[in-house]
């Protein structure tokens, strides 16, 4: 399995570090890792996500009635019963289609 | 005085086993009255119910741990035997999860357009978010071993920082799912994909805020003194836990965020 390049050479040092038999050492081995690979790898990836996300389209795909999609065998015990917990007017339709006009 | 011959525990009398049962109970049927009547009345008092089981019955085991010692080596023993058990019956629960999503994404059904990601379902982008999450949980990995060896070798300070840190990334964790899942393109109602997506993701964002939880109890404590070099079984139970839901999260993201693309 391969994951950011950060976090391969972050396992790449783990196993260094679990191989290295420092008992005193250790703390501060582990302090290491935090700040020079942990955080920074978070920092990148933070960093990628936002251009990534600045990088699309806004634009929610056109609502097609697909009739295995927006199902409502029972109705949510909430509000009025047809919209889900985290229902966003702008990515997500309704079963008859998008609720405002501009989504 | 009465001494006892034995290094275990006999534990005294106590009413939080009934309590939590009796929560388990009120829960469950306010959740099916809440469904047919629509009343939370029911639900909220077994909640209530519930949380004070909890805080009451750990803040027992606790003092008879950390302040009357009934937590010598074989008691810890049995304690970490447990707990071991514990996480093995959770990843049980999650492999129910999986096993339902590679049965609906291996052979997808011609009502889904016979293909995964089902017709109209626009997956996320697993280099985006979902990614920044792997990187966090696994930080926070990082940090909560800089927090068990600071504990391990009396550094309170370091200690205190670390689990701090490791507690951060439990909630910017947290955060970034709650936005992702109201920004997602899709729904739970969105057939199979919806289902499998939102309640295997689902459960894992709550074992993400009940081991956020469990580190956020060590950190009181371990302000509080109640940790040792030698004894500090809670802190190793929530750390375990912490890293079986950041392995939890591994599967889910290599099987669903991204072969699920």
């Amino acid at each position: 399995m391969a994951l950011s390049p950060t976090a391969v050479a972050a396992r790449r040092v783990f196993a260094a570090a679990a191989h290295s038999g420092q008992e005193g050492g250790s703390v501060r081995t582990w302090k290491i890792l935090s700040f020079v690979v942990a955080m920074p790898g978070v920092a990148l990836c933070m960093a990628n996500a936002y251009l990534k996300m600045h990088a699309h389209s806004h634009d929610a795909p056109e609502f097609v009635p697909y009739a295995h999609l927006q199902l409502r065998t029972k109705r949510f015990p909430w509000g009025d019963g047809n919209h889900s917990l985290f229902h966003n007017p702008h990515t997500n339709a309704l079963p008859d289609g998008y609720e405002s006009p501009h989504h | 005085m009465t001494h006892q011959a034995h290094a275990y525990h006999m534990v005294d009398p106590s009413p939080w086993p009934l309590t939590g049962a009796v929560a388990a109970l009120l829960m469950t049927s306010g959740l099916a009255v809440w469904f047919h009547f629509h009343s939370t009345t029911l639900m909220a008092l077994g909640t209530v119910l519930l949380l004070l089981t909890m805080y009451q019955w750990w803040r027992d085991i606790i003092r008879e741990g950390t302040f009357q010692g009934h937590h010598t080596p074989p008691v810890q023993k049995g304690l970490r035997y447990g707990m071991i058990l514990f996480i093995t019956s959770e990843v049980f629960f999650f492999l129910g999860f999986f096993w339902a999503f590679y049965h609906a994404s291996l052979a997808p059904t011609p009502e889904l357009g016979g293909c995964w990601p089902p017709t109209g379902i626009t997956t996320l982008d697993p280099f985006e978010v979902p990614l920044l999450n792997t990187a966090v949980l696994l930080a926070s990995g990082v940090t909560v071993t800089w927090a068990h060896h600071s504990i391990m070798e009396g550094e309170r300070k370091q200690a205190i920082h670390s689990l701090t840190l490791t507690i951060l990334l439990g909630f910017y964790f947290t955060f970034l799912q709650g936005l992702e899942y109201y920004d997602a393109p899709f729904t739970i109602a969105d057939g199979v994909y919806g289902s499998t997506f939102f309640v295997a993701t689902g459960f894992h964002g709550l074992h993400v805020i009940i081991g956020s939880t469990f580190l956020a109890v060590c950190l009181l404590r371990q302000i509080r003194y109640h940790f040792t070099s030698e004894h500090h079984f809670g802190f190793e139970a929530a750390a375990w836990y912490w890293h079986f839901v950041d392995v939890v999260w591994l599967f889910l993201y290599i099987s669903i965020y991204w072969w699920g693309s």
